[in-house]
């Protein structure tokens, strides 16, 4: 973290949200369009305009140092919202603050201090080499040459950009651009990262590596981080807490383990049963739970929390049969989102 | 940013793009003298003209000869930097002006930063080919303050056409069919200074000396060089206010810029 | 044959769905159009005639080419060296139907569409600005369309000629638009071809390009008779033959060299 200012202010900042979003609102004025005969003449004869409501009424705040993940379905105003934190975008109603200054009126110095990585277009010049792509962000962002020297260095080993570093970018692979992309948002050390689908399209091994890169500027640089995906597995294994947006508005703003508990009743005891012996004819009988899935020795029992507890459960299950292994499997996340879409909360 | 900043800061942007480009020597090479034998081919069809009469409403070969070469060497030189501009609208349709947004400048300078498309020198040559060939024909006698009015006539007559380009640029924000319209002024408005605005119905003068001015890229510097009357009876001194026309239509852009990108930044693309 | 004709029918339709871009380009057109009317204006001041032209002749040939820059289309079409770069011109030349005539239709669909929507606008546009001299034999009309149809045809195989040469080149489209400038030149587009000095004029009239533009726009001028016209438009169709048979031999090379390549 970049520490300009004298203590007094400092610990003022440390209190204050990162970002902070309050009533916000977007809507977009969409001409009515016509087809068929005539279609062009209507068009431009026809002034009146739908209103679509973008993003509508959203408030939340992310203090420093948080990562959040952000859900939501196709067009339901993720990208809207980012855009409107990042600048791009000015809101219709609303406030929104970032590091206390809001993007609409000091674009440019909230830019200074903010990465953004698009997953579906890159930051990078495409004809040029990695390198040359970095030296001129450098640039751009006045970073002084021993930070970027530093900087580099650091990302160079973290993201294992060597290989390709001298190859221009529009060779290199998926993979290979997303880390270039996240070197390059993150070289002038901002504050605050927003990511939009940084896994897409990615093999399971590239995830893993931004994961872990993630995680690492997350805990080590304290680099607040906003992301937004379709990848459940991208929200268990580095969000802490998850707003989840649909139409327009906030459905749900919390942690994981709050949304398992509120709406994920039901947990699955997975049971490997002892090879000796006759195995049990037909699934196995045990009161407040069902086997839902048999793999030779392997069960799973699905159970309500409301119903019973995975202690009891599991001293019903050992009592009636004779078991080698166990294990617990929480409800997928991915369920309950979905959940969420269809049925609201 | 300091000016000194920036300057540095444009030409390494720039830089950059010309190495891309430069990695497909060929196709620059033959762009070059492309654009070179399309602008000479055009200038074929005056010489071929002047091959059947003596002068065009009173203008000889070596004038519109000077007239068409100024408003190509200007014409270029704004091409070669407003290249950006040009390629605003398939920057709004493809998406990447969002990423011009999230950096720490200026819009308008990272536009006009993104290239200098070099093989348009190949229009300079040939504009001043065209010029020299004039002049030969020409005998005219290069006195201190008709020099001064041709450097003044080029660099203004450069400052027009480029905000030229970028009113195009910021329409659009509006409509991404601007594309077909711009190309309507910049290369109608080539066409238009090539030939001596005296043969232009009286509505149309004024529109490019008032309006749009286009007169003030190489007419009035011209009607000062050559000791012509103008027909609109104008001074002859009119010319020295090319830098004014000039600056008054670059005003004029700067604010349609702003506008168009605030536009942008309301109703997304 | 009535392959072809869908594949016509369909370019035609897929012109159609550009609306707003062909309005623009029409607008453009015609401020073209315009512009290069003025000159002429001033050029015939004093002079009843050049180069065998009177003013209303020269008027006519002006709004009558720059009509006609789209049926032909003048600055050229990549869509054959889009396929070469993409790949996907293998498929194409594995299909059943001839390779040439698929295009050569598809450019009449989009010559036609041009014909009706840019054509006839523009020099509706020429009559209300300038006054036109209009065909004044009703066969002329007939000779126009036979001509109109060579002159696609030249047009095509040109065009499509520099398509191919993506084949064996890099940079077909740089290459194409050195040729496609001097086509603008020898066509009769810019300044028509009785202008230029008598040796020049000679080997230009022979030359296919004059059969794009110069040919059509004397035909409807009704500058040619007898066995003049009859000549011009026995040469439209020699290199109306002699190119499409130019173009599809460079089809069997190319597809010689696919085989050979690989895609």
């Amino acid at each position: 973290m970049i520490e300009t200012a004298p203590l007094a202010a400092s610990e003022a900042r440390l209190e204050s949200p990162a970002v902070l979003v309050e009533g916000l609102r977007k809507t977009f004025r969409v001409a009515r369009h016509h087809r068929g005969a005539l279609a062009a003449v209507r068009n431009l004869l026809d002034r009146r305009v739908t209103e679509v409501r973008a993003v509508d009424g959203v408030s939340f705040r992310i203090a420093r140092g948080e990562m959040v993940g952000c859900l939501g379905p196709n067009g339901a105003g993720k990208s809207t919202t980012i855009k409107m934190l990042t600048g791009i975008l000015h809101p219709t109603a609303g406030r929104v603050e970032v590091l206390g200054v809001s993007p609409q009126r000091q674009r440019k110095a909230v830019a200074r201090r903010i990465g953004v990585v698009f997953g579906q277009r890159t930051q990078l010049w495409w004809d040029l080499p990695l390198i040359e792509s970095l030296d001129l962000l450098r640039h751009i962002y006045r970073v002084p040459a021993a930070r970027y020297a530093a900087a580099l260095d650091a990302f160079r080993a973290l993201l294992d950009l060597d290989p390709f570093l001298n190859t221009p970018v529009r060779q290199l692979s998926l993979g290979q651009r997303m880390r270039g992309d996240l070197a390059a948002a993150l070289l002038h050390d901002p504050e605050i990262l927003y990511l939009d689908e940084p896994t897409i399209g990615l093999d399971v091994v590239a995830k893993h590596r931004i994961r872990d890169f993630l995680r690492q500027i997350n805990r080590e640089r304290g680099v607040t981080v906003l992301l937004t995906t379709h990848d459940m597995a991208d929200v268990e294994q580095l969000c802490s807490r998850l707003l989840i947006i649909d139409h327009g508005r906030l459905l749900y703003d919390g942690g994981l383990a709050e949304i398992r508990d509120r709406l994920g009743r039901e947990r699955t005891l997975v049971v490997d049963l002892a090879e000796d012996g006759a195995p049990p004819a037909g699934p196995l009988r045990v009161p407040h739970a069902r086997e839902v899935k048999a793999d030779g020795p392997r069960r799973w029992l699905r159970f309500s929390r409301d119903e019973t507890s995975a202690a009891d459960l599991i001293a019903a299950v050992a009592g009636r049969y004779r078991l080698r292994d166990l294990t617990i499997e929480e409800p997928e996340i991915e369920a309950i989102v979905r959940r969420i879409y269809e049925q609201g909360l | 940013m300091s000016p000194g900043e920036s300057w540095r800061l444009y030409w390494l942007l720039v830089g950059a793009s010309t190495r891309a480009q430069m990695q497909y020597k060929t196709s620059f090479v033959l762009a070059t003298v492309g654009t070179f034998a399309a602008n000479i081919v055009e200038f074929g069809a005056v010489l071929v003209l002047y091959g059947r009469i003596p002068d065009l409403a009173g203008w000889t070969f070596g004038e519109v000869a000077m007239l068409w070469g100024m408003s190509a060497v200007s014409f270029a030189i704004a091409d070669m930097v407003a290249t950006g501009f040009d390629l605003l609208p398939d920057t709004i349709r493809l998406g990447t002006f969002d990423r011009v947004l999230i950096r720490p400048l200026g819009a308008f300078f990272q536009t006009l930063a993104t290239t200098l498309t070099l093989r348009r020198v190949g229009r300079i040559a040939q504009g001043v080919v065209v010029f020299a060939i004039g002049q030969s024909q020409l005998h005219l006698v290069w006195t201190p303050d008709r020099l001064a009015m041709l450097a003044l006539a080029l660099l203004s007559g450069a400052a027009i056409f480029f905000a030229i380009f970028v009113l195009g640029a910021a329409y659009a924000f509006w409509t991404v069919e601007g594309r077909e319209l711009m190309n309507t002024f910049t290369y109608g408005g080539t066409t238009m200074a090539s030939y001596p605005l005296d043969i232009f119905q009286d509505w149309l003068r004024r529109l490019v000396t008032f309006v749009l001015p286009l007169a003030f890229v190489n007419y009035y510097p011209a009607l000062y060089i050559l000791d012509r009357p103008d027909p609109l009876g104008l001074p002859p001194a009119t010319g020295w206010l090319a830098p004014v026309a000039a600056a008054a239509v670059c005003a004029a852009a700067g604010f349609a810029w702003s506008a168009g990108v605030r536009r942008y930044q309301s109703t997304g693309s | 044959m009535r392959v072809y004709y869908e594949v016509a029918r369909r370019a035609f339709q897929r012109e159609l769905v550009y609306r707003t871009r062909n309005l623009a380009g029409l607008f453009t057109n015609a401020c073209f159009g315009y512009l290069r009317a003025v000159p002429l204006l001033a050029a015939f001041q004093g002079r009843p005639e050049i180069a065998g032209y009177d003013l209303d002749e020269a008027l006519t040939w002006n709004w009558v080419v720059q009509a006609l820059i789209m049926v032909i289309a003048l600055w050229g079409w990549w869509d054959v060296e889009a396929t070469v770069r993409s790949g996907d011109v293998v498929s194409d030349l594995a299909r059943p139907i001839s390779f040439l005539g698929y295009w050569l239709a598809r450019d009449y669909g989009r010559a036609l569409y041009y014909i009706l929507f840019r054509c006839l606008p523009i020099l509706l546009v020429g009559q209300l600005l300038f006054g036109l001299r209009w065909p004044q034999r009703a066969e002329t009309w007939l000779l126009l369309a036979l001509s109109l149809i060579l002159a696609v045809a030249i047009s095509f195989a040109f065009r499509f000629m520099l398509n191919l040469s993506a084949f064996w080149t890099t940079d077909a489209r740089g290459l194409g638009s050195l040729a496609l400038i001097a086509c603008t030149f020898f066509s009769g587009f810019l300044i028509p071809i009785s202008f230029f000095p008598s040796g020049l004029r000679a080997v230009t009239a022979l030359l296919p390009f004059a059969g794009m533009i110069q040919t059509p726009a004397d035909v409807f001028l009704e500058r040619l008779n007898g066995a003049a016209l009859a000549g011009a438009l026995l040469l439209q169709a020699f290199w109306a033959l002699a190119l499409l048979g130019a173009a599809q031999g460079l089809i069997a090379l190319a597809t010689r060299r696919v085989v050979v390549q690989g895609g």
